[in-house]
């Protein structure tokens, strides 16, 4: 599903964000990517979703060269594939019911069936009574459950989540991961970006450790 | 197109049009000054074109008389004129007559003219050469012949200084086709700037769409709609403005040059409609360079 070939990325900086990195993950796999802050866990992810391209090396998503993909492609691409960032990223001026149904909307999916499949997913997330408020009148839990509903409501291949429960308190925290693991459940290859050892513990989940843009 | 992302584009052009409303306003108003600014020029120039086209189309010449002249004399004066190519006759203008034109154009003051012992005002035969079938010289030719005729006082044509004011025409044209060029010129980077205000105040949008997938078409084209919208609205205003100034100083103005009266036309409505449509095109071709700069960096 996702291959990564001796990637190196650099900013430009005295040090690269990524040296050397090769990791495979598979098809329905749970994989969590871990290290201190700086060790290039979300460069790792920005290479999976295409927001930055390797200086050098090679990234394959679902059989795609990521060097190699024009615009169109990538778009599809990212229709693929859902992510949840660690800032939100929802729109302050559409409310919960539009940041969701973005996703299906810029698909072309009639809305009869997007207010169905947004009213779903949204259950789903117990936001069912949040649809028609705005993000900055919602609390870090329930935001970070809309851009899950975004993120998910395709049902993508993967599911990229940076930080997810960054912000949040432990009892969120668990709700967010319980989340995510339903999700994994239903067949989404999941892979999440953390920092916090409080969410490895006792897990039984794949773990790739960076330090200082290297694999250990 | 799917109806759902007409809709689609319909809807958010609409909710972006009101969200950013500061924006958008600012940027119809910079676009009605850049319009009024390009309009105004055009409706100078045609102005220009059209004095130029009505002046010089027929030219008028004056046979004035010594007196009244004799019914005999009158006719074979007109038997030799018609001999003359594209000439056509088109009064004649007694001395009475003249007089009472004098003070109808007097109007209150005519009064002034009652101290008269007797009418100053010479008779005269008002003619018209078709420029098609006039060649240079002979209005001249026409003139020196008639002056020669017993009872003829003078002859008088406009010729000259006509064909004086179309070489400057011609000039104020060919610097018009330029300056407009370089107005048009001018609005279109004013508005291109203006657009990319309104897409760089929705910068994080951009992103977040194209993060969820979206393609750059599905993104460019609620911004081209808005371009064309913003196009359309300056447009429209600008050209509601320059008709609102028209109106005014044809009420308040009155042009004229020795014994011309120009009078100010406004753009024909096919015209009108073309500027407007140039408008919306201009919003557009402004959107698309805007979204072109913003998509590369």
């Amino acid at each position: 599903m996702i291959q990564l070939f001796n990637v190196y990325k650099s900013f430009g900086s005295k040090n690269p964000a990524l040296i050397d990195v090769s990791l495979t993950v598979e098809k329905g796999d749970f994989v969590f990517i871990t290290g201190p802050s700086g060790a290039g866990k979300t460069t790792l992810l920005k290479i999976i979703f295409c927001t930055e391209k390797p200086s050098s090396g090679h990234a394959l998503v679902d059989g795609r060269n990521l060097n190699r993909i024009n615009d169109r492609e990538l778009a599809f691409l990212r229709r693929r594939i859902g992510v949840v960032f660690q800032d939100f990223k929802l729109l302050p001026r559409r409310n919960v019911f539009e940041n969701v149904a973005l996703a299906l909307e810029i698909m072309g999916f009639p809305l009869p069936m997007i207010r169905r499949k947004v009213h779903q997913t949204l259950r789903y997330l117990g936001l069912a009574n949040k649809e028609g408020y705005y993000p900055p009148q919602l609390s870090g839990g329930e935001q970070q459950r809309v851009a899950i509903a975004r993120a998910i409501i395709n049902n993508p291949l993967i599911l990229l989540a940076d930080e997810p429960t960054g912000n949040l308190d432990p009892d969120l925290t668990m709700e967010i991961m319980a989340l995510l693991k339903e999700i994994h459940i239903r067949g989404t290859t999941v892979i999440v970006a953390t920092h916090s050892q409080e969410l490895l513990k006792d897990t039984r989940r794949r773990i790739v450790t960076l330090n200082k843009g290297r694999i250990v | 197109m799917k109806i759902t992302f007409f809709r689609y584009f319909v809807r958010q052009t609409l909710a972006n049009i009101f969200d950013n409303r500061l924006v958008h306003l600012v940027g119809v108003g910079t676009m009605v000054i850049a319009f009024l600014i390009f309009d105004a020029f055009i409706l100078v120039f045609v102005n220009l074109n059209h004095w130029t086209e009505e002046w010089g189309r027929p030219l008028t010449m004056s046979i004035y008389f010594k007196g009244t002249p004799e019914r005999v004399v009158l006719e074979s004066i007109e038997k030799e004129l018609l001999h003359f190519p594209g000439v056509t006759i088109k009064r004649f203008i007694s001395k009475d007559d003249a007089m009472e034109t004098l003070r109808r154009q007097l109007g209150g003051k005519a009064g002034l003219l009652d101290g008269l012992e007797e009418n100053p005002l010479p008779a005269s035969l008002e003619i018209i050469l078709s420029r098609d079938k006039t060649g240079d010289s002979l209005p001249y030719q026409m003139k020196t012949r008639m002056e020669t005729i017993d009872g003829v006082d003078e002859v008088q044509y406009s010729q000259e200084w006509i064909k004086r004011f179309q070489a400057i025409m011609e000039a104020i044209k060919l610097i018009g086709i330029v300056f407009g060029g370089l107005l048009f010129l001018a609005a279109l980077f004013v508005i291109t700037n203006t657009i990319k205000l309104t897409i760089y105040s929705r910068k994080d949008e951009i992103e977040i769409l194209k993060l969820v997938g979206a393609t750059n078409r599905f993104v460019k084209i609620p911004f081209l709609i808005e371009g064309s919208i913003q196009g359309f609205l300056g447009g429209s205003l600008a050209l509601i403005i320059l008709f609102l100034v028209y109106i005014t100083a044809i009420t308040k103005v009155d042009l004229g040059i020795g014994f011309a009266s120009l009078d100010i036309i406004f753009l024909s409505p096919q015209f009108t409609l073309f500027l407007l449509l140039m408008s919306i095109i201009i919003g557009f071709i402004g959107s698309t360079i805007s979204l072109g700069r913003f998509f590369r960096t």
